[in-house]
């Protein structure tokens, strides 16, 4: 194959249904789903194939289409808003079938991020599937979201499963060959691991070290480990009923309990909705009821009860029987980040209000609080007074700017 | 400060027992203490902005005339890091003679009761040992936070918050020296929205005069109510619409941003319970949620941790669920 600057996932996309790996259930029934379409026995007029991302809901639309010779008709939301381009793809296909299309195919990618309430939005979509004359294959990352509800009922639904490991293991083998740069059984299981199912995040990856050399590699590899650890045990916790090996969880994870309690509380809204969200965060509650009176008493057996509600806890709040299969990417915490974007930002803030404070007899807290009406008061004369120096003033003028335009705004609305 | 000074509530603090407005029982008894020369301990108690610091910096002023600033130290408790900070800065401050014929030091303590206990304790056996070279004056907003072993070293005084006259006889002091004008209705806008506080009704004066010379009632209101620090009200909302990822990002901002502590936060959402749009049941829920998770952040080590469990029991609310 011709070097052609593409990204992996597109060189190596399959052009053929035959081609599509570790997916033959929804292979079986997307087929099953067009066969019936033409003869006119389908109780739906949509499929939709939902899945985590990278997993080949695209491919095998695509796929099938190609073998099929059926024509593809790409839409996405803002093709929904265009009345003419719609009417165009439903006109009926006597009037204009390509010479050697048997048919066409609707393909409407990605419609996680239609709206339920825009103009062009799910409403479109739902009276373009009541029109066809043509199949549906929608593509979607998370279909259970309530704006989907009416969309479900109108349409068959195929789960498009993570890879299996052993799949994403002997592609990565077989492309990375293709590609002339074998690589070690330890690189391959790692970036295999990595994708958790994801083949387009794999093959990305794959891509991106082909340039390395190896022992750079092995490092990369290993600093990555330490995540790595983190991503099981928090989907230990969240996917599985807890059980006795649930509270040594956190035993391999190369992170601070602390840490781990920061990754805890980023990702439970990822993964849990109302009453086990309330649960799960009431046991990171405790926990760190228990982890401040560590810090005061030095009395560190509470760490017992620390790891039971960080682990257990957090485990037990999903209910019994639905044990949650969606597929979920968590991510590093952000607090300490933002906390630290805002002090960066707000330290300015900072010295102007402890300057103003000490000239006029009050406290630093009380000056940040009066920051508003204070940025009005300070002129060009007080300004040298304090003796701000050049960002101060920057920021100042900024914040002034800011006030007065907000004062101006509310001024129009209140005539 | 100087005359100078282009901040008015600098500007205009008045350097003289007869120029101050209100408070004429304290004025009077501070007066005579004063010139009897022979100063005890101070505690000033009462609301911000009543003039507190003010009588401070008179005493001082009236004591030691043109060397007032050698002889007088102002500490914030709020601002300095520990006692410990304190009790060197006093030290270093009352190692030195007094400059002029009166034998002590003046140390004017603001928002004493910002600190602990233990730390009061320590501020105690200061005071005792620099007697003999400083007098101290402290300031705070609750004497009942301060410890009785400091109380009966000093002699108390209650400040009472501003009346309307005169709030209002400091304004048209202003508005004539600075050629501004205000109409009626604003001079009954700012006193309100001062709530007594005779510092914010300058500071609200002199910020709509840099905006326009004639002062309405209008642009007070506006100032007013941008000046007041975003409620916790959005962020209840969000988490009542189920939106628990909004509300907690929400909830990060106004604690970043407004520099609000956990319990700040805290005591603001157990009053604006009672007007959310909810079943009284549940407000009595939510309320208790809010008294159990107002112990554990007192109890626990992360605030954010704490606040985000009190937000999951409000979607939850949300739901119509049972807490």
């Amino acid at each position: 194959m011709p070097d052609k600057p593409l990204p992996l996932f597109e060189k190596y996309r399959p052009k053929k249904i035959s081609d599509i790996r570790g997916q033959d259930i929804a292979v079986d029934k997307l087929k099953a789903f067009i066969t019936a379409f033409s003869r006119g026995i389908s109780k739906k007029k949509a499929m939709i194939l939902h899945g985590p991302a990278g997993t080949g809901k695209t491919t095998l639309a695509h796929a099938f289409a190609n073998e099929m010779s059926y024509e593809l008709f790409e839409l996405n939301a803002s093709d929904l808003r265009n009345r003419a381009k719609l009417d165009e793809i439903l006109k009926p296909s006597t009037l204009q079938q390509s010479l050697f299309a048997k048919g066409k195919i609707i393909l409407v990618d990605e419609v996680d991020g239609v709206t339920s309430t825009e103009y062009g939005g799910l409403a479109e979509l739902i009276a373009l599937i009541e029109k066809t004359k043509f199949p549906v294959i929608i593509t979607c990352n998370d279909i259970w979201q309530s704006k989907f509800s009416l969309l479900r009922s109108k349409c068959e639904l195929v789960q498009v499963k993570e890879l299996n490991y052993l799949v994403v293991v002997q592609l990565i083998k077989e492309i990375a060959l293709l590609e002339k740069r074998p690589l070690s059984e330890r690189v391959i299981s790692e970036i295999a691991a990595k994708s958790r199912g994801d083949l387009r995040a794999a093959l990305n990856d794959l891509h991106s070290i082909i340039y390395f050399d190896e022992e750079i590699l092995e490092e990369e590899i290993q600093l990555r480990e330490k995540t790595q650890d983190i991503f099981n045990a928090l989907k230990e916790i969240f996917k599985l009923r807890a059980n006795q090996d649930t509270l040594e969880v956190y035993e391999n994870v190369n992170l601070e309990l602390d840490q781990i309690m920061l990754w805890l509380e980023e990702n439970i809204p990822a993964e849990y909705r109302g009453e086990e969200l309330a649960k799960a965060y009431d046991a990171l509650s405790k926990a760190d009821v228990f982890r401040g009176r560590i810090i005061r008493q030095q009395y560190w057996h509470f760490l017992v009860y620390q790891n039971f509600f960080m682990t257990a806890g957090i485990s037990a709040a999903k209910g019994i029987k639905n044990l949650p299969q969606r597929f979920i990417k968590y991510n590093p915490p952000r607090r300490i980040l933002k906390i630290w974007m805002i002090n960066q930002k707000e330290a300015k803030k900072k010295s102007i209000a402890s300057k103003y404070a000490e000239f006029t007899h009050t406290s630093k807290k009380r000056a940040m609080k009066e920051f508003f009406l204070a940025s009005l008061i300070m002129n060009d004369v007080l300004i040298k007074e304090l003796e701000l120096d050049e960002q101060e003033i920057e920021y100042l003028n900024e914040r002034k700017l800011q006030a007065i335009e907000q004062i101006k705004a509310m001024q129009n609305t209140t005539k | 400060m100087s005359d100078s000074s282009t901040i008015w509530t600098e500007k205009y603090r008045p350097s003289k027992f007869e120029e101050v407005f209100g408070q004429d029982e304290i004025i009077k008894r501070v007066k005579n203490l004063t010139n009897s020369l022979n100063l005890p301990h101070l505690l000033f108690a009462g609301p911000a902005g009543t003039g507190k610091s003010t009588l401070a910096i008179i005493v001082a002023k009236e004591l030691f005339k043109e060397y007032w600033r050698e002889n007088y130290l102002e500490l914030n408790a709020s601002d300095a890091r520990g006692i410990d900070v304190i009790r060197q800065e006093v030290k270093n401050f009352a190692r030195t003679k007094s400059l002029g014929s009166v034998p002590f030091k003046i140390i004017f303590l603001d928002e004493a009761d910002a600190l602990t206990k233990e730390a009061q304790q320590a501020l105690r056996r200061t005071m005792e040992n620099f007697t003999s070279t400083c007098r101290f004056i402290l300031s705070c907003n609750f004497s009942s936070k301060i410890i009785d072993p400091i109380q009966s070293r000093c002699v108390v005084f209650r400040f009472k918050l501003l009346e309307k006259k005169d709030i209002e006889k400091v304004m048209k002091k202003i508005a004539e020296k600075e050629g501004i004008t205000l109409d009626e209705k604003a001079y009954e806008t700012i006193y309100e929205g001062s709530e007594g506080d005779c510092r914010r009704a300058i500071n609200l004066i002199q910020a709509s005069a840099s905006i326009s010379p004639i002062i309405t009632e209008e642009i007070i209101n506006i100032l007013l109510s941008s000046a007041k620090p975003k409620d916790v009200k959005v962020v209840l909302d969000y988490a009542l619409s189920g939106d628990f990822v909004k509300s907690k990002e929400k909830l990060l901002d106004i604690m970043l941003k407004e520099s609000v502590s956990g319990t700040d936060i805290i005591k603001s959402i157990q009053k604006e319970i009672w007007n959310l749009d909810v079943d009284p049941e549940l407000k009595v829920k939510l309320t208790e949620k809010t008294g159990e998770v107002e112990f554990r952040l007192v109890e626990g080590s992360d605030e954010f941790v704490q606040l985000e469990s009190l937000l999951a029991s409000f979607v939850l609310a949300g739901l119509g669920k049972k807490l």
